[in-house]
Order: C-alpha cells, then structure tokens, then sequence
C-alpha cells in the first residue's frame, strides 16, 4: 500500500505564496515538500501558505516533517499560514505546538487576507 | 474470547496497511456509538500505534506481522496492538517542539505522545504470548 506522491502547486498572491499540498502528509512526504518549500524560496517570500486537503490523513511522521519546514521557515524570518484542516487535526496541530509557529486560519481566503495585512 | 464486540485484524507490517486498521476500527467505534470527534482521536491514535509497531516493533522484518484487536464491553472500547518487538525500553519524554525547532532535539515522539493524549487511557509494554502489546482504552461516555 504505497503512499502516492504528494503534488504541491505553488502559486503566488501579491507577497504571499501558497503551497496548496495535495494528499496525505506522511514521512514519505519529506521529499516533496523540501522540494516546494525549496522553489518557494526562491523568490525570498516572507509569507507562506500551507494548505492541505481537509480529508488528508496526518500522522506523527508528517508533522515531523512538517515542523522540519517550520524550523526553516524560522531561520528565513518567514510568517507561515495552514489552512484546509479538519476540526480534529487543527487540535492535533494544536497539541504538538505547531501554532506557535504558525497561525491556523478557517479558510484560504481568511488566510490570504490576514496575511496580505501583516507587514 | 471472540464474540460479536471484538474484532481482528492481522496485518503485514508494512506502512500504509495502519489505513486498514484505522478504516476498519472507525467503522467498529462508529457502530457502537462514538461521536465523530472521538472517532478522528482513535484513528490517529491506531494509526500511531500501528506505525510504531511496525517501524519499532517489528523493525522492517518482513515476515512479521501487526495484529491490531478490538473489544467493546461496558461502554469501553479496548484496542491492543501487537508486534514481535520488545517494546519501550524507557519512558519516552513528549517532545520540546520549541527545542526542536532550534535543531537541539530530533523531530521524534509525536505518535506516542498523541496516542496518550488522545485516547483515555494506554499502556506500553504488556506482553502476551510472546508479543508486545499496545494497549489503548476510550470510553463511550465521559
């Protein structure tokens, strides 16, 4: 039962840029999302968006992963959005910390729009 | 004793064969009346303990199995998952994310730490008939 791979579009909003994550977020999701952090770089964003499908399956090996992104999003000094979460892994997120390094929004758009205010 | 409040399921160990399990317990919890909320918390949970089982416990044996079974009695579902490790060998500590984001600890310990703050109740190394058992209690009330 192999994990097929994730497919991240990323897509630029004024100063923001959006990585809209395809998929469930495992330890095989390493690669790819190095890889769309990577790109997203590029341009030197100081706002990122993840979303991420809401029916996606998260486990612990993801959000390892996920808070390795995080960590290099720290270093850069970027501002990092989730969006596309369930109710049950907005509490997940929350339990492990990764909202203190990310603020959880309801919907991209508040995402967008929030972020598009912060300077 | 198996009746018609427990189910089995033995599994390769092998990810990705966690989703049987989880699919298979979600529907079991659904049927004797969990509320969706603590249906997401027993999947994660499940799936953390199936994992575990099979990248610790099992250390990529291939010929080893996962055996994952479940008991509804007295408003109390019961949840074991087995495999042919040896189990925790100390307490693991919940994971610092403030340290780990600083590169001062390795991004580890999230399965277990969200498997005891999801379900009531878990229990690390039990053995039974040779096996390590993860065992995981949710009440139906409460």
């Amino acid at each position: 039962m192999n994990q097929r791979p994730n497919e991240i579009k990323i897509e630029t909003h004024g100063d923001i840029i959006l990585l809209d994550i395809r998929g469930d977020v495992t330890a095989f999701s390493e690669p790819s999302l190095n890889s769309a952090y990577n790109s997203a770089k590029e341009s030197s964003p100081k706002k990122i968006i993840l979303k991420f499908e809401d029916a996606a399956y998260i486990n612990s090996g993801g959000i390892a992963v996920l808070i390795q992104v995080l960590a290099q999003t720290r270093r850069n000094n970027q501002k990092i959005g989730i969006t596309g979460l369930s109710e049950h892994f907005k509490k997940v997120f929350n339990m492990v910390g990764i909202t203190k390094f990310a603020t959880i929004y309801p919907t991209l758009q508040d995402a967008l729009s929030a972020m598009a205010a912060l300077s | 004793m198996l009746d018609d409040q427990t189910v089995e399921l033995n599994l390769p160990s092998k990810f990705g064969y966690e989703r049987i399990a989880i699919g298979g317990l979600a529907a079991f919890a659904k049927s004797v009346g969990f509320a969706p909320p603590r249906i997401e918390d027993l999947k994660t949970s499940v799936a953390e303990a199936c994992t575990n089982a099979v990248q610790h416990g099992n250390k990529g044996k291939p010929e080893a199995r996962v055996l994952v079974t479940a008991k509804f009695q007295d408003d109390v579902l019961w949840i074991s998952v087995f495999d042919e490790g040896n189990g925790l060998k100390a307490e693991l500590k919940d994971p610092d994310i403030d340290r780990i984001i600083e590169n001062l600890d390795p991004p580890v310990g999230f399965g277990v730490f969200l498997m005891k703050r999801l379900m009531d109740n878990v229990e690390f190394d039990r053995t039974s008939n040779h096996l390590h058992e993860v065992r995981m209690m949710m009440k139906l009330k409460g």
